[in-house]
């Protein structure tokens, strides 16, 4: 989830635009020869995936601590250049946003439930719905 | 944080981040078991902490005395004993920096700013504390080597540590006769007395250090013989310096404590907070946590600008600081309540902590002479 717009879509566009497997939301991740364990976290848990590398992986929250920074590495960075690139060079369009937003809607409002008297009743009731 | 640079501000918050994460969670533990943290202080040292204002051709972060007393007072509110060790440590590899000659400095310092090797200061005696001058371990001149016989007593890291600073005399009576001279674990005749049992200072174990017929190369000497004395002295304004910054963590977090303690204990139907007396006194201990700040803060910078009057205000601010800290912490104490005595809560690790700051590096008896000896010489 990109921070600007929450899109979650970067990592997995340029997966698809490369052929390459993806592994987003990854908290923790383990190099194996060739390939990549990933554990990403779900909506259900976590999830374990071996991704083929070259692969695509996002990280999550939970993925690292950042490291502190170093006094001397704190000096330095007042130092380091920085180097302003005009946005025209790269070849970037810059102007109007190339996303249009077509519909914003609130999901369903929740719908009531239903007291019943007996377990009977409940059992029945959910066999009606489908759900056991 | 009033006044500080951008840089400085960093710097303290990398500190103050450290000694949350690092050494809080820990404090209770290392004083309990008096364990001497090696590995985290190993782990500051790698971020620039083992040699805070020794020069970075030998592995140090080049910073000023402000910057210094500014990282210290951070470190001291995750654990007072710990930092108050480190300041000793980096006072000892300033002096090897400043007074050794390269081949000493390339010697000894970048193992010292890694942490991969610790360092002590010895000068104290069993005969000779507030009266430095008089010490008797004696270093006598045969040939190549200096032999060492006497003992120094209560030396912070003793034991422990690999670097001893040792100041010893080499000439006449007085201080001009002192030298100093930098000794090394494992050197034969060196030993160590037993580990000291303390009210605070837990993390870092103490003991007597012990010579006897110690041979120590010449070439260990640093600066000339006779100059031991000013050695010693130019580094404890520093040493001062530092150790009354720890004080100031140590009141720092007590005043929070406290605030915190006030804002959810509730006597009387309503939070200790509300009562006007508890409201005062802790105006008046952030009050005076704020002066002695400034105090140490601006013996600090004379320092740095090698100021005449450097010496004096290192005196003064260590006098001040220390005083005022410890009424801090132990007022902090006392609005905790019968809570403030149990060891579960961190307060009472803070008052016995930072007590010993008004005694060692110069009592603070001794910074009224110093300050006094100053006004009446006009």
């Amino acid at each position: 989830q990109a921070i600007d717009d929450d899109c979650n879509q970067t990592g997995q566009l340029l997966a698809a635009m490369l052929d390459w497997p993806q592994g987003t939301f990854a908290s923790r991740v383990q190099l194996e020869s060739g390939a990549v364990l990933v554990e990403r976290e779900v909506d259900g848990g976590l999830e374990t995936l071996r991704l083929r590398l070259p692969a695509v992986l996002t990280a999550d929250l939970r993925l690292n601590e950042p490291r502190y920074a170093t006094l001397p590495n704190i000096m330095k960075a007042k130092k380091k250049p920085l180097e302003v690139i005009p946005a025209a060079e790269l070849g970037v369009p810059t102007g109007a946003p190339r996303l249009k937003v077509l519909q914003v809607q609130e999901p369903p409002p929740r719908a009531g439930g239903e007291k019943v008297e007996s377990v009977e009743s409940l059992v029945g009731k959910l066999r009606q719905a489908g759900r056991i | 944080s009033t006044g500080l640079t951008e840089d400085q501000k960093e710097f303290q918050k990398v500190a103050l981040d450290f000694a949350a994460k690092e050494m809080a969670p820990y404090m209770a533990e290392w004083d309990e078991k008096e364990i001497f943290p090696v590995e985290t202080m190993r782990k500051a040292a790698q971020l620039g902490f083992g040699g805070i204002y020794v020069k970075p051709d030998v592995g140090g972060s080049g910073l000023s005395r402000l910057d210094t007393s500014i990282i210290f007072e951070a470190l001291a509110t995750g654990c007072t004993s710990t930092t108050a060790y480190m300041s000793i440590h980096n006072m000892c590899v300033w002096m090897i920096d400043t007074f050794g000659n390269e081949e000493q400095r390339r010697r000894f310092c970048p193992s010292l700013c890694s942490m991969e090797k610790f360092a002590s200061y010895c000068l104290t005696e069993p005969g000779s504390g507030s009266d430095a001058a008089s010490l008797l371990t004696s270093a006598q001149r045969k040939g190549d080597t200096y032999v060492l016989n006497g003992s120094k007593a209560f030396i912070s890291g003793g034991g422990d540590t690999d670097v001893y600073v040792v100041m010893c005399r080499t000439g006449g009576p007085g201080p001009k006769g002192i030298s100093c001279l930098v000794l090394e674990k494992g050197m034969p005749g060196l030993s160590f007395g037993k580990k000291e049992k303390k009210v605070g200072w837990n993390s870092q174990p103490t003991r007597a250090v012990i010579f006897e017929d110690c041979a120590v190369p010449v070439g260990n000497r640093l600066g000339a013989e006779g100059q031991g004395f000013s050695i010693a002295m130019q580094g404890l304004n520093g040493g001062r310096i530092n150790i009354a910054s720890c004080s100031l963590g140590a009141a720092h977090a007590s005043v929070l404590l406290a605030q915190e303690h006030l804002t959810v204990r509730k006597q009387f139907g309503e939070p200790l907070a509300n009562n006007q007396y508890l409201q005062f006194r802790l105006a008046e201990m952030a009050t005076r946590l704020l002066a002695a700040r400034l105090m140490v803060r601006n013996a600090a910078r004379a320092l740095q600008e090698g100021r005449e009057d450097a010496a004096v205000l290192c005196s003064m601010a260590k006098l001040f600081a220390t005083d005022e800290c410890f009424g801090i912490c132990n007022q902090a104490l006392q609005m905790h309540g019968g809570y403030g005595y149990l060891k579960d809560y961190a307060v009472q690790q803070f008052v016995r902590d930072i007590r010993v700051h008004q005694i060692l590096e110069g009592t603070n008896e001794v910074m009224r002479m110093i300050v006094a000896r100053n006004l009446l010489q006009g």
